[in-house]
């Protein structure tokens, strides 16, 4: 139906972490510090004081990045990680055997095991919880206080994350491995 | 009518292969039989360390199934632990004795032929070693065995390398039938296709690490084809380990010829290997390549990875050449160091290709900037691990009692 994705406009983010503690509240993550969905990455600011390098000091909120030709998918033995009707990278608990391939082959990092199920969980697009009940939003987009997020239908010519990026460059993570991801960063 | 026709040949079916099984030879033993064996210390020895691994086997497993994977120190980053390692270990021992076990009686090497048996037998019980230990890694084992096959995965390499040693099992099992039944035609057949079976699944096992297009540093051919020169070196190791036991280091002169041929194959193998690591070592460094390069002097300077070359590489290659393979006896021993430096191989195979942590930024307060993954096992795994080789050792003493495992005399 839809291609979801996201655009992030990473350099208005301040480094709140409202989105993490959103997604937990959303999705019912785990607590505890490997348990994550989304996060938010940042650096040691480079240089001395008074020649600081501003630039090295920018957060990059980051996630699953719904490859459309995701690795995770490519890698498990009895189809648990599948592309779900919106193209969503999903995992299905009730396949899912942990022998935790894919996240070895994950090149972002952005699978975890769920202790309640025991098998692997990652960002879903908020699939289960907001897009189930016909929202067309993320838990982490709705309360960005900067507007870091844009969420959208990338298949839809009409929709803000497509307009987006006709209009602003921007890059992915990791392109040289081909994963073709669905998250957007704005320059 | 019809139905009772079926019937009848469904229970000549059955009688069949209950006549069949009832021809395979083996000896009727008892508890009595397999504590009876020469106690010397070395043998006491042995068996004590073997019910000792047994009975961890047994403690980690209570842990495991109390715990789950909280008993294992694998994390997000370092999700393949120890009992991967383990697991791969003893599947390249299976091939290995395998490869070992074909040449005599695949391939008609007349020499070789005297172990045939024991190796096709030593490479069931090891099979059945690794399948035990991962089946406390994958932490869904029933639903892998459903899924497996209702959801097949075919992109995926684990789905090829798991559904391949499961076939190759049953082609190793039938293939031991009829070398005790001494029937070497079908033996033949069932050993061939065994054995192609088993090289397809353990170069798709070194492809699980090969198709990691996100870990530059074991990217690419070199693991798929370096898991059957590795298969076939661990193979000779084993041969001369279960025939210096076997002969307890006094060997009949046919044993020497057999072994100072497998020494002198062993010495070559060893030195394509060595020329392999090193040219996998400088590609990795040349050029600075990032993730690949700053790796492999990681790896440099870690001394599993030396513990690895010393103990499987130097050690035999030096025994051997030093006189052209032919004192075995110092081979029995340093193929017991062999088997160790193997050990350290698949570990260092693991741990390496999840050395470099995947998302290089900090994401927690106070954290550090990420550097290298650390990782050792924990107590359960540990248990487990040694678990496993104690249940081969049983398995293949039990076997050992139960079946004649030496050369039939009409050869
Ligand atoms: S980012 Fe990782 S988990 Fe997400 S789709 Fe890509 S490979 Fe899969
Ligand atoms: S851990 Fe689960 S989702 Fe991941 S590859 Fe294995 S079966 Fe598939």
């Amino acid at each position: 139906m839809a291609r979801y994705g996201m655009a992030l406009d990473y350099k208005n983010c301040i480094n709140c972490k409202a989105c993490e503690v959103a997604c937990k509240e959303e999705n019912g993550v785990l607590l505890g510090a490997d348990k994550h969905r989304i996060w938010v990455g940042s650096n040691d600011v480079k240089g001395e004081w008074p020649l600081l390098d501003i630039a090295s000091a920018a957060f990059l909120p980051s996630q699953c990045q719904h490859c459309d030709d995701a690795p995770c998918q490519e890698v498990c033995p009895t189809h648990a990680t599948y592309y779900d009707e919106n193209n969503v990278v999903r995992v299905d608990p009730d396949k899912c055997i942990l022998c935790s391939y894919c996240m070895n082959a994950c090149p972002y990092d952005a699978r975890y095991v769920d202790d309640r199920t025991m098998t692997v969980d990652k960002c879903n697009f908020c699939a289960e919880t907001r897009i189930a009940r016909g929202e067309t939003t993320t838990a982490c987009q709705n309360t960005c206080p900067t507007k870091v997020r844009i969420f959208g239908d990338l298949d839809d010519p009409n929709s803000e994350i497509s307009e987006t990026l006709r209009v602003r460059e921007h890059f992915t993570l990791k392109t040289h491995l081909g994963t073709n991801p669905k998250l957007f960063y704005l320059t | 009518m019809a139905e009772t026709v079926e019937k009848t040949e469904e229970m000549g079916m059955i009688d069949k292969a209950k006549a069949f099984v009832s021809t395979i030879p083996y000896n009727k033993i008892g508890m009595k039989d397999l504590t009876d064996f020469e106690k010397t210390p070395r043998n006491n020895l042995v068996a004590v360390l073997t019910l000792a691994f047994v009975a961890m086997f047994v403690v980690g497993v209570a842990i495991y199934l109390m715990h789950g994977h909280h008993a294992y120190n694998v994390t997000r980053e370092h999700p393949w632990g120890l009992l991967i390692a383990v697991y791969i270990f003893f599947v390249v021992s299976s091939t290995g004795l395998c490869i070992v076990g074909s040449l005599g009686d695949v391939f008609g090497f007349k020499d070789y032929e005297m172990i045939s048996k024991r190796a096709i037998f030593g490479s069931i019980v090891t099979i059945l070693a690794g399948f035990a230990v991962i089946a406390f890694e994958i932490g869904h084992p029933v639903t892998m065995l459903i899924y497996n096959v209702i959801s097949p995965g075919l992109t995926s390499a684990i789905w090829w390398m798991g559904t391949l040693y499961g076939i190759y099992l049953t082609f190793m099992i039938i293939e031991f039938v009829f070398l005790l039944k001494h029937d070497m035609k079908n033996a033949r057949i069932f050993g061939l296709t065994g054995l192609l079976v088993g090289l397809a699944a353990h170069s798709n096992l070194g492809s699980v690490f090969g198709f990691l297009n996100a870990r530059p540093i074991s990217n690419g051919v070199f693991y798929p084809t370096y898991f059957i020169l590795t298969a076939f070196i661990t193979g000779i190791f084993i041969a001369y380990i279960l025939m210096g036991w076997r002969y307890k280091l006094d060997f009949p002169t046919e044993a020497k010829k057999m072994l100072i041929g497998l020494a002198k194959i062993q010495g070559l193998l060893i030195s394509i290997l060595i020329f392999f690591v090193t040219w996998k070592m400088l590609t990795d460094i040349y050029g600075g390549m990032p993730n690949r390069s700053e790796v492999a002097i990681h790896i440099l300077g870690s001394w599993t990875f030396w513990a690895e070359v010393i103990l499987a590489m130097l050690i035999p290659l030096y025994i051997i050449l030093k006189d052209m393979g032919k004192s075995i006896n110092a081979m029995f021993w340093a193929s017991l160091a062999g088997m160790v430096g193997i050990f350290f191989m698949r570990y260092n195979l693991v741990h390496d290709t999840q050395l470099k942590p995947l998302q290089m930024m900090k994401i927690k307060e106070y954290q550090l900037t990420p550097e290298w993954i650390h990782y050792f096992p924990s107590m359960t795994e540990i248990m487990i691990s040694l678990g496993g080789l104690g249940l081969c050792v049983l398995l293949y003493y039990i076997g050992s009692k139960l079946f004649n495992l030496d050369a039939d005399e009409a050869h």
